[in-house]
């Protein structure tokens, strides 16, 4: 009888590897450090980061108001009576609305995106939401819609459309300043950041 | 390496993708190498000097070392001097950008039509002329850099002055021949033709006809893919 010569199916090693190198940033070598990392020196920390991770999957999805993440259907903040539900905030990702979260100057609501307009990859107003995001804004409480997408060009062309139509349905839009950094010297800001705070320079 | 490095090539990005963990393929026009792929390496770490440069629409100097598939950028300088693109030019400036992607070879130098895209992208950030002469004149400039130079002016079948009154049919590798009652978007009046041939699209029927006309021609060379541009335009209108 001949031998087997079938290959042998991967170890749990060999899968739990595999796995961690979905993360970003995580490459062959670093995720069969973090492997054996968990399997030899941290078997705690790897069994709650696999019960955060399950309960997360099953738990975490999108608000159905802000798209934002949360467990429940709609999330604290947009369900909070202290925040101010004439203004808008509209942001590309997650991780924007926590930053505008943080400036702590920010008390209204928020819409995010997650996503741009993207024409040369194919994104379209619909990829990201925009007949949702419309719908949001014309609940009759929405005074003014404030687009805090990113300032590269896709960023732009999405603020300039959600402007248009929200012009079109008689609802302000408005957009973020741009310009040097808080405590910047104008010795060490790009280029392209000073002609813009030049060509967007305001009286005094 | 194979070439030696080119250094402060004038050139604008037209599209970029991610690349590995932290770094981008560059799509990149240039004037003296055409259209080239650069890797960007770490371009995509939060504080990497190259985020706020690789933008498309401003021209840039670009260096780069190595030679074939794999070629580095290894230096990006802003140009600043041109005004950025805003609102629909944006969406303008995404369309060239895409005709240049689909139809224009990748190593194959095109002076002239690298001027006339810093042109056009000058004239839809200045609005100096309405976005569809822009649009309608780079198409045809682009058409002629890639071996399909348009004649708008003489009857391809007998060589005779195009009469403004006159009906034509637009045959993609002769030129308009008389129309017989023939339809379709290759079907426009002597009067676009003569207006296209002046790049003068002020009339709204030269506009509309010239588009349709455009739209078909390009759409030969692009072999029945659709643009993306075009479909995402689309779909924002009907909101
Ligand atoms: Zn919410």
């Amino acid at each position: 009888m001949a031998a087997k010569d079938t290959v042998p199916s991967a170890t749990g090693l060999e899968r739990l590897v595999e796995a961690l190198r979905v993360l970003p940033g995580v490459g062959p070598r670093s995720a069969q450090r973090m492997a054996y990392h968990l399997l030899q020196r941290d078997r705690g920390g790897a069994g709650q980061l696999a019960q955060a991770l399950a309960s997360a999957l099953a738990g975490v999805h999108h608000c159905t108001r802000c798209n934002n993440f949360t467990e429940e259907e709609v999330c604290a903040l947009c369900r909070s009576p202290r925040r101010d539900p004439s203004l808008l905030c509209v942001v590309e990702t997650p991780a924007d609305l926590a930053m505008v979260e943080q400036t702590l100057s920010y008390s209204g609501m928020y819409f995010v995106l997650l996503g741009r307009l993207s024409p040369l990859d194919g994104v379209g107003p619909r990829d990201i939401g925009l007949d949702r995001l419309l719908a949001r804004a014309a609940d009759g409480q929405v005074e003014e819609v404030i687009l805090a997408t990113n300032f590269t060009n896709e960023g732009e062309a999405t603020a300039h459309y959600i402007a248009e139509m929200l012009r079109a349905r008689g609802i302000r839009a408005s957009r973020i300043a741009r310009g040097v950094p808080l405590g910047g010297e104008l010795e060490y800001v790009d280029a392209g950041t000073l002609s813009q705070a030049l060509i967007e320079r305001r009286a005094l | 390496m194979n070439r030696p490095r080119a250094e402060h090539e004038p050139g604008y990005v037209l599209h970029t993708y991610p690349y590995r963990e932290t770094s981008l393929i560059v799509e990149a026009f240039t004037r003296r190498h055409g259209r080239t792929a650069l890797i960007a390496k770490g371009a995509r770490r939060p504080r990497s000097a190259l985020r706020g440069v690789l933008l498309s629409f401003q021209p840039l100097r670009l260096s780069w070392s190595g030679g074939g598939e794999m070629r580095i950028l290894v230096g990006a300088d802003w140009q600043g001097a041109a005004s950025l693109l805003r609102g629909a030019g944006l969406m303008c400036g995404f369309y060239l950008n895409e005709l240049l992607l689909r139809l224009l070879p990748r190593e194959d130098a095109h002076e002239a039509l690298y001027d006339d895209y810093c042109e056009g992208l000058s004239r839809l950030a200045q609005g100096s002329l309405p976005t569809s002469t822009v649009l309608r004149m780079f198409e045809r400039r682009l058409l002629a850099g890639l071996g399909y130079a348009l004649q708008f002016d003489r009857d391809a079948a007998d060589g005779a002055p195009i009469r403004p009154e006159g009906s034509y049919l637009y045959e993609p590798e002769r030129g308009p021949v008389a129309a017989n009652g023939a339809g379709g978007e290759m079907v426009v009046s002597g009067r676009t033709l003569l207006d296209m041939q002046a790049d003068d699209y002020r009339r709204p029927e030269t506009q509309a006809e010239s588009r349709a006309l455009m739209r078909a021609l390009i759409g030969l060379r692009l072999h029945g893919q659709t643009l993306h541009t075009r479909a995402v335009l689309l779909e924002l209108q009907e909101m």
